[in-house]
């Protein structure tokens, strides 16, 4: 009994006793629903068309990575390897997005925000924008480039793009001028203004409109591949529902959620946190 | 130092040279925001009608702003537009509206007690997390290409954020005013109406909006995907049929119909709520 509450103690210590409760506490609801999950199997309250046994979605994983022939073909995305190709394939096109609109986003947003008058300009193109952005476009890409990979992206690029543009424009706008006068009369250059003002002052701005663009940008690739893709998790789902393979369905729904989850958790979530508290709150001279 | 010198100028009238009249008269048109709105809009359709000239087929890839209002017209005449559009409003705010009488008051329940908060807390957030458009799937299975799917879609986008966010807000209430109405004998009810639901009010205006924004996008989807009538459906039959000026059209209402939404309802609500509840703590 001594050594239970001493590996009690000692585990309470490690991760913090509040942490610990909340971590148990929250893991209760997810441990019922599963719990209901499996019941509903046993008991075959809703048929197995319309929910799968937890067995089944664990065997859909092997079933798709079935015929992969080892490490090589799983990373040069074969058809054999679904799983994974699909995984990787809508991994890949968030990062190829996110390092190609990213940057751009910023840029261009950071180039309209440094002139008032040419910002108030394009305030409402940001505005139309954002608001058409990813969805409405899929049918016209669709038009443009075909069904595929280019399509898919586009939608992505074009969700992430805007909402950085905006974003960046709004966040270099609420500096404070003073910061870029005081700056240009001790004879800084518009570079040094640039790097010592603008994208320091942005920051925070910045870091929240690419925690909003992954989110966003996310969700419309899922759309995107389910309607004009050819690979990818969204399009898995979308086929594996039209051949009435539901256990692949669920598999590729939890997948895009832990996807989604582990990023903007471990990855969004502190980057924020951090540049917040490192770059906001600047003073603001009244 | 040019730049400074026209500054100075203008507030003080008397020296002003008549091209710093004309500058500063300019300036006063720009700060006019619907002037800005005029001169963005024309630039932008002069270099749409450009691109649209020069290049092969337009009818295909980029109809001329001329083709996508005639196609308007058209659609006006035909009785298509408005019926698309109020199927796809009637979409929007029957699921939202369910969503949030539902959402709101499951968030204050589970905020009650913070037990119950902390445990449902990470479970709300894994769903707010799946976005409706990725549940689609299943809920095709269930429901096939029915209205139900669409809604059920809908329901979903818009009932977990609002739920979330009320939990989220009822949770960052501090504990001693909850403390303080229950040290002067206020019953479960009297707390949750005086204490609960005026403290979660900016957490409730913000996650209605981000709720009907969510939702939506689910309607524009659920649409394109369930083939149900309305915009998301017109734009996706305009692309199967060649007819890209309906495409266009369409993606312009549907952008014009947010902003509306947006710009003119829901921000003003929420700014009005966050000034007259936000704050609690002061």
């Amino acid at each position: 009994m001594s050594a239970l509450s001493a590996v009690s103690i000692s585990i309470q210590r490690r991760f913090g006793r509040q942490r610990l409760r909340k971590i148990l506490l929250g893991s209760i609801p997810f441990l019922v629903m599963i719990g209901v999950w499996h019941a509903n199997t046993v008991f075959e309250w809703l048929p197995p068309v319309f929910i799968p046994s937890i067995g089944d979605v664990w065997e859909a994983i092997f079933f798709l990575q079935e015929d992969c022939a080892g490490f090589v073909p799983l990373i040069m995305l074969d058809n054999s390897c679904l799983m994974s190709t699909h995984i990787l394939s809508s991994v890949g096109r968030v990062i190829l997005a996110a390092i190609i609109g990213l940057p751009f986003g910023i840029a261009f947003g950071i180039l309209a925000g440094m002139n008032r008058t040419v910002s108030k300009f394009l305030e409402p193109v940001g505005v139309f924008a954002n608001s058409i952005s990813g969805i409405a476009w899929i049918p016209l890409a669709i038009v443009w480039f075909g069904v595929g990979w280019v399509t898919t992206l586009f939608i992505m690029l074009n969700t992430i793009f805007w909402l950085m543009f905006f974003n960046s424009m709004l966040g270099v706008r609420s500096v404070a001028r003073v910061y870029e006068q005081s700056v240009l009369t001790m004879g800084g250059s518009r570079w040094d203004v640039i790097r010592q003002v603008y994208l320091p002052g942005a920051m925070p701005s910045i870091i929240t409109g690419m925690r909003m663009s992954m989110g966003f940008g996310w969700r419309a690739l899922i759309a995107a591949e389910m309607i004009g893709g050819d690979s990818g998790l969204g399009f898995m789902i979308f086929t594996s529902a039209a051949e009435f393979k539901i256990e692949e369905v669920f598999l590729g729904v939890i997948v895009i959620a832990v996807i989604f989850m582990a990023t903007d958790r471990y990855l969004l979530a502190p980057l924020e946190k951090w540049t917040v508290e490192r770059w906001g709150l600047v003073w603001k001279p009244t | 130092m040019q730049k400074k010198s026209s500054v100075s100028s203008l507030t003080q009238p008397g020296q002003r040279t008549a091209f710093d009249r004309f500058m500063w008269q300019f300036n006063q048109l720009l700060k006019i925001d619907a002037m800005n709105l005029v001169i963005l809009v024309v630039v932008i359709l002069i270099g749409w009608s450009i691109i649209s000239e020069s290049i092969p087929n337009p009818a295909r890839y980029l109809p001329s702003p001329l083709a996508v209002v005639l196609s308007s017209v058209d659609m006006m005449v035909k009785g298509l537009l408005p019926s698309y559009f109020s199927d796809t409003l009637t979409r929007l705010v029957i699921g939202s509206a369910i969503g949030l009488a539902a959402g709101i008051p499951f968030g204050l329940l589970l905020g009650l007690n913070r037990t119950v908060a902390d445990m449902f807390h990470p479970m709300m957030n894994f769903f707010q997390s799946v976005s409706g458009i990725a549940i689609f799937p299943i809920v095709v299975i269930w429901y096939g290409n029915s209205d139900m799917t669409v809604l059920v879609v809908i329901l979903y986008t818009s009932f977990f954020p609002i739920a979330f966010n009320v939990l989220s807000g009822v949770r960052e209430i501090p504990i001693r005013y909850v403390n303080a109405a229950r040290t002067l004998g206020a019953s479960r009810y009297q707390v949750m109406k005086d204490v609960l639901f005026p403290g979660a009010m900016p957490h409730i205006a913000t996650g209605s909006r981000l709720s009907i924004g969510f939702a939506w996008r689910a309607v524009i989807a659920g649409e394109m995907l369930a083939g149900r009538q309305g915009l998301g459906w017109m734009i996706f039959t305009g692309q199967d049929t060649d007819s890209t000026a309906e495409v266009i059209l369409g993606m312009v209402m549907i952008g014009l119909t947010w902003i509306i939404l947006d710009h003119y309802l829901l921000r003003p609500i929420e700014a009005d709520t966050i000034e007259r509840w936000g704050l609690v703590q002061r």
